[in-house]
């Protein structure tokens, strides 16, 4: 028979106690399986966002576009500033442009953007976001440095009459002296590119650029130095603002610094707050549970003073006593969190979600709510979560119960005659 | 040498009530012999049950030392007691205390459990047990679904499980009416042919089957000690003597 089996046994004798007492105990893990699920699914999605946010800075001249025939914005950054920008932790990569102007038909203009063969094509309008991908011909090869050859946005293309079946052969004249309201000449001779690939963005000013090899960009324009702009990539999204701080402090005189705030504060910020809203929950759900198995077993101690004065009487030690009252208490906790489990399966989604917005959604500021409707939350159980719920039973148990093991453990065997 | 199975010597039992000190057992001198019922008997509080709690290592004395069976109870440990609780002493109590969620033949099994008795030869003498007490169709039976003196028989069948040297009673008949009270004295006098059997009772029936009576009052022994070679029956006449006296 053994003490655990008294104890197993002690569960039915009362068995609408022991359906509240499991229901008490369900709603907790319930509730530690929603938070550890809104746990996961912020982190999931942050880790998401945290792949495809920016990591890279901009640099510009102070107070400059940095276009290099742009009337008043043609100021650009020393050469001296790429080899102080390598040398800042965690920075990885650091890609210089130079960018020039080119009036299309008035009042519109295109890009021209020169940059080492390798580097990753960015579009000046929507900076880093921009994801050019070849539609026709080819990418950059390192043998294209300094050659008289450019991939064209598929706009600009379209303007100067290229199709995608002529890359290859096509070409394009560049004219450094041609001007524009806001674009001055620069006395330079012609320069006849071919094209070698087109690309498509997606957003129409991004379609209208063309991308130069670097070396070819200054031959044309005549620029020997500077850059008009620094992309500086940081290893994670943790380190970027460490990296601002730093480029403020190393180049803070020459240069603005664009950092992505945005999504490096909302990392920073808003999906650790959620997280820790959620451990929150779930420690309190924790407590919540220790606080059921402390007050059933102490009751069920006073109720049975009695009857483990006369386990004790008729030669039971305090160690059997210990492990009749512990299975009892993991036993409860147990099917609690199994009550939970399946719970959790049927209608974890729907109140889930609810939950976080009740919860957790309250506390965020207005501005990312938006962004936490998409929050994909799920009421999956998976193997790992089944054998945190039974450690977490059998912790809730042993921790909730220890004061009424104790109150056991004391009781005399003259308790057996109390009524007597 | 000495052939008594508990010996007291010099034991006292005090309590502290709101300042005050209650000598419950005061200086008794006892000597029990092996096999037998003994009663007990002495007005409420006169200590009989504290003497009989003494005894079952469930309380100690404030003084003296309680010799049972070659063990001084007042001195062992908590695991010396759990084993003696166990081997050398059974209880029968006035209220049963059966565990509710186990049938008869559990309860009966559950003290040879504690020791160490396999599952088949604890159910075995279980059911003998049982079947000795006529209760052989109650087995399976849950204490509710037994009368008072159905339970007080398997309670006793508990208390005799481990075959102890001593078994201790108190008031075993006192929630019973006088048909089930009468076959529990007859149960208690067939178990004391093998042990000692300390009986607590009010009840005058009982105290008459007793091979001896010990009368308590104040916390005093009113009888004398068992005189050495004198038989147990002789003990009741010697206690008779005295009280006429």
């Amino acid at each position: 028979m053994g003490m655990i089996f008294l104890g197993l046994r002690n569960l039915l004798r009362n068995k609408s106690r022991l359906a509240l007492i499991v229901v008490l105990i369900g709603a907790p893990f319930f509730l530690l399986l929603a938070m550890q699920s809104i746990g996961e699914a912020v982190d999931q999605q942050t880790t998401e966002m945290n792949r495809s946010v920016n990591t890279v800075l901009q640099l510009r001249a102070r107070g400059s576009m940095g276009h290099v025939n742009m009337s008043n914005q043609d100021r650009l950054l020393p050469d001296s500033v790429v080899e102080k920008v390598r040398a800042i932790d965690h920075v990885i990569q650091v890609e210089p442009y130079l960018l020039a102007m080119s009036p299309t038909t008035l009042p519109n203009f295109a890009m021209h953007v020169g940059l080492a063969p390798a580097a990753v094509k960015r579009l000046e309008s929507h900076g880093e976001s921009g994801n050019p991908r070849i539609i026709a011909g080819r990418e950059f090869t390192p043998e294209d440095a300094g050659q008289d050859v450019a991939i064209i946005g598929q706009g600009y293309a379209e303007w100067a009459g290229i199709k995608p079946e002529d890359i290859g052969k096509a070409t394009f004249t560049a004219d450094p002296t041609r001007t524009h309201p806001v674009i001055y000449g620069i006395n330079r001779p012609k320069r006849t590119l071919r094209i070698i690939g087109m690309y498509a963005s997606g957003y129409v000013f991004g379609d209208l650029q063309m991308f130069i090899p670097i070396d070819t960009f200054r031959s044309i324009y005549g620029i020997e130095h500077g850059f008009s702009w620094v992309f500086v990539q940081a290893d994670s999204v943790d380190n970027v603002a460490a990296i601002a701080q730093r480029l403020q402090e190393t180049v803070g005189d020459v240069a603005d610094i664009l950092a992505p705030k945005s999504a490096a504060v909302f990392t920073a910020t808003t999906s650790r707050t959620v997280i820790q809203l959620a451990g929150a929950g779930g420690v309190a759900a924790l407590v919540l549970m220790i606080v059921v198995v402390f007050f059933v077993l102490l009751m069920q101690v006073r109720e049975r003073a009695r009857e483990i004065g006369t386990l004790k009487a008729i030669g039971a030690s305090n160690g059997g006593v210990t492990i009749q009252f512990l299975t009892e208490a993991i036993a409860f906790t147990v099917l609690g969190g199994l009550l939970g489990v399946v719970v959790f399966q049927l209608l974890g989604e729907a109140i889930t979600a609810r939950l976080f917005s009740l919860g957790i959604g309250s506390f965020l500021p207005s501005q990312y709510k938006p962004l936490f409707d998409s929050l994909s939350v799920s009421s999956h159980v998976s193997g790992s979560v089944l054998v945190l719920v039974v450690a977490v039973a059998v912790f809730a148990a042993v921790i909730g119960s220890s004061y009424g093991v104790w109150q056991a453990i004391k009781l005399s065997p003259l308790e057996a005659m109390k009524d007597e | 040498m000495n052939s008594a199975l508990i010996e007291l010597r010099g034991v006292s039992k005090s309590y502290r009530k709101g300042g005050e000190t209650i000598d419950a057992i005061a200086d008794i001198d006892l000597e029990v012999q092996e096999t037998g019922m003994v009663a007990v008997v002495g007005p409420s509080g006169s200590g009989k049950s504290t003497l009989l709690h003494m005894l079952g290592a469930m309380d100690r004395p404030t003084r003296g030392e309680i010799n049972v069976a070659g063990q001084v109870v007042n001195r062992l440990s908590q695991g010396e007691l759990t084993r003696f609780r166990r081997q050398t002493v059974g209880f029968v109590f006035q209220t049963f205390n059966l565990i509710p969620n186990l049938t008869a033949l559990e309860n009966v099994a559950l003290p040879m459990e504690f020791n160490g008795v396999s599952k088949a030869a604890r159910l075995k003498r279980a059911k003998s047990l049982l079947e000795r007490f006529q209760l052989g169709p109650r087995l399976k039976h849950r204490p509710r679904e037994l009368s008072g003196g159905e339970m007080q028989r398997v309670a006793i069948a508990r208390a005799v499980a481990n075959e102890p040297r001593l078994v201790l009673a108190d008031e075993p008949t006192g929630n019973l009416d006088s048909r089930s009270g009468q076959i529990i004295y007859e149960v208690l006098r067939e178990i004391s042919r093998e042990r000692t059997v300390i009986v607590v009772t009010h009840a005058e029936d009982l105290a008459r089957l007793a091979d001896r009576v010990i009368h308590i009052r104040d916390g005093r022994l009113l009888d004398a000690p068992p005189m050495p070679g004198l038989p147990l029956d002789r003990n009741e006449l010697h206690f008779v003597q005295q009280r006429a006296i």
